[in-house]
């Protein structure tokens, strides 16, 4: 019986970003970005989507007085990611 | 990036890919270490200079360690400003790093209190400072060296214990050679290493436009 992938990680750039966050104690809205290549609309709208599903946090900053965003990933996120892989693997395993 | 639905492959291959992206930022540029290593070879050397040249400077060579705080702050806030993410090695290795120069500065305090008393006494206490400072310095050295993955800092690391315990059998003159020698293995060359590898980092991700 395969595992259900969790659909808020199943989606390409959602999965990126956790990829990004899970080596990583917090990252910036500009690091997300960078590495990701995607629109800054199209990255936040998936960050809220993720900070949503309670798979990260959010944090609003000031930063050499500019505006900073900071991500970072929770326990239930971690949790998610692990097991998301896992289902990943018994997919290719069989 | 676009949003779509992956097959299970594909999702395998992104996490691979933006977990290698990820690691390939992390790369330390070398230059506290690389400084560290020319000061405390430095300082040695004058020293060991002073005695066998039977010269003295006007000052203590020693205080250039103090000096060179001012650098290595300016470079920690130089790095940490560019930095647009935190991983849990720089909060760990900093705590490590930080606890290190705590202890240098207690030793060299502890050592001088009890070197005054040693002075009363034939015992020639100098003769064994070397010891109880290379001791010291493979402990972050070696943390680093295995923590963060950097084999010549492990190497350092287990040469300045090597020196540590044959500074005890040593004059003071070899001492300082040895401490030299210890400071640049230890930290001058992996220092070299990891900005090599850093600039190589950097102009990989210039390339591939990251």
């Amino acid at each position: 019986m395969f595992k259900e992938l969790d659909p808020i990680l199943h989606s390409q750039l959602r999965l990126a970003i956790m990829s990004l966050l899970i080596g990583v104690k917090e990252a910036e809205f500009t690091f997300l970005k960078e590495k990701t290549e995607a629109t800054a609309g199209n990255l936040s709208v998936q960050i809220q989507k993720l900070k949503d599903a309670g798979y990260i946090v959010v944090l609003k900053n000031f930063k050499d007085n500019y505006p900073q965003t900071i991500c970072k990933i929770t326990q239930p996120g971690v949790k998610a990611f692990e097991k998301y892989v896992a289902a990943l693997q018994s997919y290719l395993g069989k | 990036m676009e949003e779509k639905q992956l097959s299970e492959n594909e999702s395998l291959e992104l996490i691979s890919k933006m977990i290698n992206k990820a690691k390939q930022s992390y790369k330390d540029t070398g230059i506290s270490s690389m400084l560290w290593g020319i000061v405390i070879s430095l300082c040695s050397l004058v020293r060991f200079a002073e005695i066998e040249f039977n010269f003295s400077l006007p000052f203590n060579i020693y205080w250039l360690t103090f000096v060179a705080v001012v650098p290595q702050i300016l470079i920690s806030i130089r790095e940490n400003k560019g930095k647009n993410y935190k991983t849990y090695d720089d909060t760990y290795m900093l705590y490590v790093w930080m606890g290190f120069g705590i202890s240098i500065g207690l030793l060299v305090f502890i050592t001088s209190v009890v070197g005054n008393e040693a002075e009363k006494s034939s015992f020639p206490f100098y003769e064994y400072i070397s010891s109880f400072f290379l001791l010291l310095y493979g402990i972050p050295t070696f943390i680093t060296g295995t923590a963060c993955k950097v084999r010549p800092m492990l190497w350092g690391a287990l040469l300045c214990w090597i020196c540590s315990i044959t500074t005890v059998y040593t004059n003071g003159k070899i001492d300082l050679l040895l401490t030299a020698f210890a400071a640049i293995f230890a930290w001058l060359i992996p220092g070299i290493i990891m900005q090599l590898d850093f600039r190589k980092a950097k102009n990989e991700l210039d390339r591939n436009n990251v």
